[in-house]
């Protein structure tokens, strides 16, 4: 055998070997003998066609790299003349940081190579095996390395700590109770023998409560029995990226146990590809059970509320353009295509499908971990150029996914190409269409508690906010909302001016500065417009200098003026004073 | 076995022929051992869409994906080159048909039809031999992705066209000697004694390979695909 750097070295790669025989089941061993090196699935992956100039960005190229090794172990010809058929062990630290350069950062291991083979093989699984083999030696990108780490030692893959969780739940319990003015809308946690427990990504009850609590609407609209864990909640499963089966059957086991623990009759899994795929179906392989119990994603559970009749949704809630985009994992690893388009037909009149999609869709670039493997930002960015050329051509403002992945990779590309579009799920969608008075919840008891609404600032009022950026929109909207108003958003002055004149709100916040219809020329027009003219505008912006032009016009000058960034007290003080006086002008003397 | 009058020469290797098939077939054969000897698995959780769909349909339709080229991006977007890749391989039954049939049913290949057909078919595949060299010669992808075993396969497959073609033509006389078939034969001999090794044996595996893959994705609910 050829000389090894040093013992440390000889020792990974040994480790490595034990590990790719404990992986070898017949279809992997089909995948590494059957290639042929046509190259057919070369213009599959979005990583070759961004990168047409760097030729290992091909697919049979990353499996190769597991192929070298199980051919000078395993094949014939491989072990008597390894050179003939390119098999070949690392030898050196520095293949192995060469083979993770390529494992972990040019394969999202999106498995779109896989369909397009003609041998059937199954690329993506391949090279999830290398990763596997890497990280069981160590040899991992950092951020796959801290969020191993914390999926095995805090439960969960972002390190949510069991209070910060349970306190999250208990927000957005207050928020429900508030909004619905139901006290029986609380999340229930930990409570036994309900229809369904429901899962979610720890990226909710981190960064995005908001669905849990659009979930959590739709539950107590449809009048569900279920319940949240307060352990075992994350289906999330960072062995499915890191290739660590170990971790993916340990990870998937805490929420089927507590799931039994807690006698749920069925497993509800929050939007998330790689989180339904990995407990719904890969789960059961890890851990090494048959499946005896219901689960399912609650995209089909949102559907069946909707054609059972125990929710109702108002489709004209939603105004702007909608896409889908197909999570690879649902799409490609589980087969959900159709069940997510239904529902979204559901809520949004205007739907285009994007081109490819379904199974042929092309990945977000988040996928396979991607996002937490800084280093290949670039590289990553680079190859979202496939999707962002086609959520362009769809014209959608926004963009539907069933993925937190995806939320976060394609809010990503978004941003860097600068589509002016934002990321929703289905979720929030059907939790803001949802038309309470029709949904079981209202029809199955007279007797719900009507509570007195707590005296929030902005309670009762309808505030438009407009701003084309999606990030403003969504800290506008968490603020406004918070404080009690209800509010509707608009990317851009036309947008703008069609829902003023359709949803007359009480307030309209207005950014200046904006692709299309600017803030000047919007302003003008909704004070040239009789019908809306009255509503009162505060600006929010971040070019104070346009504040002239503003005034330049012949019209009633702004109600308010605020600069951006705006803080949130200031933000509903105004908008209140805003509001009062202008109630104060139009009450009778 | 050998049902015309060949010259001593010719007669020793179309019998070494017969007995590289023979060779052939137990190698390959302990090579679906080897495959098999590895461990199967089985998806435990519950199947998914089964209302279309499960993993015996599933296999079927990845199984005779190779006959739908409508079936995948590649196919589709490729058809020039999937259409190489068919008549590349008619060329290789073709050449297979010719070898067997010159020891047994010569006068069959001299047959107008039947000596078109395989003249056509030997005379496309041995082209299609030669931009496939070309191609892993000059693109930057196939250069990268090619191993000797590569390179070696496509030249000698190409190299064994063309002698067909050859030995055909003499055949229907219109090349005189046997030298042909002796060089045909003898090439495909060693090939009935190579391939096992080399990667020309993907034949073997690919119907493995795609219903295990069809199984799992039928299963899942993925196979057949669902198209928008
Ligand atoms: S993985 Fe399939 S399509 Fe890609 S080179 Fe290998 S055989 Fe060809
Ligand atoms: S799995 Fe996806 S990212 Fe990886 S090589 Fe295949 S197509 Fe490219």
């Amino acid at each position: 055998m050829s000389a090894r750097e040093n013992k440390d070295t000889t020792y990974k790669i040994q480790v490595m070997r034990d590990i790719l025989a404990k992986k070898l089941t017949r279809s992997v061993v089909g995948s590494l003998v059957a290639c042929v090196h046509c190259g057919m699935c070369n213009e599959a992956c979005h990583y070759v066609l961004t990168h047409p100039d760097e030729p290992k960005m091909t697919p049979s190229f990353k499996a190769d790299q597991l192929r070298k090794l199980f051919k000078y172990n395993y094949d014939w010809t491989g072990r008597v003349i390894p050179w003939w058929v390119g098999a070949k062990e690392p030898l050196s630290d520095a293949d192995l940081e060469a083979l993770k350069d390529i494992a972990f950062g040019t394969c999202t291991n999106c498995r779109r190579c896989t369909l397009n083979c003609p041998m059937g093989v199954d690329t993506a699984t391949l090279n999830r095996i290398m990763r596997g083999l890497l990280s069981a030696v160590g040899v991992m990108p950092e951020g796959v390395r801290v969020v191993s780490k914390d999926q095995w030692e805090v439960g969960n893959q972002m390190g949510v700590l069991k209070e910060d969780y349970l306190e999250t739940l208990d927000w957005m319990s207050e928020e429900l109770v508030n909004e619905v003015g139901d006290e029986s809308a609380r999340i229930p946690i930990d409570k036994p023998g309900t229809e369904v427990m429901y899962t979610i990504n720890p990226r909710e009850a981190k960064y995005d409560p908001r669905t849990i609590a659009a979930a959590a609407k739709i539950f107590w609209a449809a009048g569900e029995s279920w319940t949240m864990p307060s352990e075992g909640w994350d289906q999330t499963n960072f062995g499915l990226f890191s290739g660590d089966d170990q971790l993916g059957g340990a990870s998937a086991r805490r929420v089927y146990e507590k799931m039994k623990e807690l006698g749920a009759k069925r497993l509800v899994i929050s939007e998330c590809g790689h989180g339904y795929r990995s407990t719904r179906c890969e789960g059961p392989n890890w851990v090494g059970i048959d499946q005896d119990w219901e689960m399912e994603s609650s995209v089909f559970t949102m559907l069946r509320y909707l054609q059972e009749g125990r929710i109702r949704v108002d489709r004209n809630k939603l105004d702007r353009r909608t896409t889908y985009h197909d999570s690879c994992n649902l799409a490609r690893s589980c087969g959900i295509t159709e069940e997510p388009r239904e529902l979204l037909r559901m809520v949004s009149n205007d739907f285009v499908e994007m081109v490819p999609n379904r199974a042929e869709n092309f990945c977000c670039t988040g996928g396979g971990g991607a996002m937490s493997m800084s280093e290949y930002t670039p590289r990553r960015l680079k190859s979202a150029k496939v999707k962002a050329d086609q959520i362009a051509a769809t014209g959608a403002k926004i963009v539907v996914t069933s993925c937190h992945n995806c939320v976060d990779g394609l809010s990503d590309l978004i941003k860097h190409y600068k589509l002016g579009c934002e990321v929703k799920q289905l979720v929030e969608l059907v939790a803001d269409a949802l038309v309470i008075e029709d949904c079981a919840v209202m029809r199955k008891s007279k007797a719900v508690v009507e509570m007195p609404k707590p005296a929030l600032p902005l309670h009762g009022r309808r505030i438009l906010v407009v701003d084309d950026e999606p990030d403003v929109r969504v800290f506008l909207r968490t603020v406004l909302e918070d404080a009690g108003a209800e509010i509707y958003e608009a990317p851009d002055g036309d947008h703008a001016l069609a829902m003023a004149r359709k949803h007359k709100p009480d307030l309209i916040t207005l950014d200046l500065s904006m692709e299309g219809k600017d803030g000047v020329s919007t302003f003008a027009e909704l004070r040239s417009d009789a019908e809306i003219a009255g509503i009162p505008v505060c600006i929010v912006t971040g070019h104070p200098e346009f504040r002239e032009l503003i005034y330049q016009r012949a019209v009633p000058v702004p109600d308010g003026y605020m600069d951006k960034p705006v803080k949130d007290a200031e933000l509903v003080d105004n908008l209140h004073r805003i509001l009062g006086l202008a109630e104060h002008h139009k009450a009778p003397d | 076995m050998p049902a015309h009058e060949p010259s001593p020469f010719l007669h020793a290797v179309e019998i070494t022929h017969w007995l590289a098939l023979g060779v052939m077939v137990v190698v390959y054969t302990l090579r679906i051992r080897w495959l098999l000897s590895f461990r199967a698995t089985r998806d435990r959780q519950r199947p998914s869409n089964s209302h279309r769909t499960d993993a015996r349909r599933g296999a079927y339709y990845s199984l005779a994906n190779v006959l739908m080229p409508w079936a995948m991006e590649s196919t589709r977007r490729g058809f020039a080159f999937y259409m190489t890749f068919a008549l590349f391989h008619l060329g290789v039954v073709a050449g297979i048909s010719l070898a067997f049939l010159s020891t047994v049913a010569r006068p069959f290949l001299r047959h107008p039809v039947v000596s078109a057909t395989i003249l056509g078919l030997l005379f496309a595949a041995f082209a299609i031999g030669l931009y496939r060299i070309g191609r892993r010669l000059l693109r930057p992808v196939m250069k990268l992705i090619s191993t000797p075993d590569d390179y070696f396969s496509i030249v000698m497959l190409t190299s064994w066209f063309f002698l067909g073609i050859l030995t055909e033509l003499s055949i229907i006389s219109r090349l005189a000697g046997e030298g042909y078939a002796v060089g045909y034969l003898l090439l495909t001999s060693f090939f009935l004694l190579y391939v096992p090794f080399s990667k020309i044996s993907h034949y073997l595996y690919y119907p493995f390979t795609r219903i295990w893959l069809g199984r799992t994705l039928g299963h899942r609910g993925t196979y057949p695909l669902v198209k928008g």
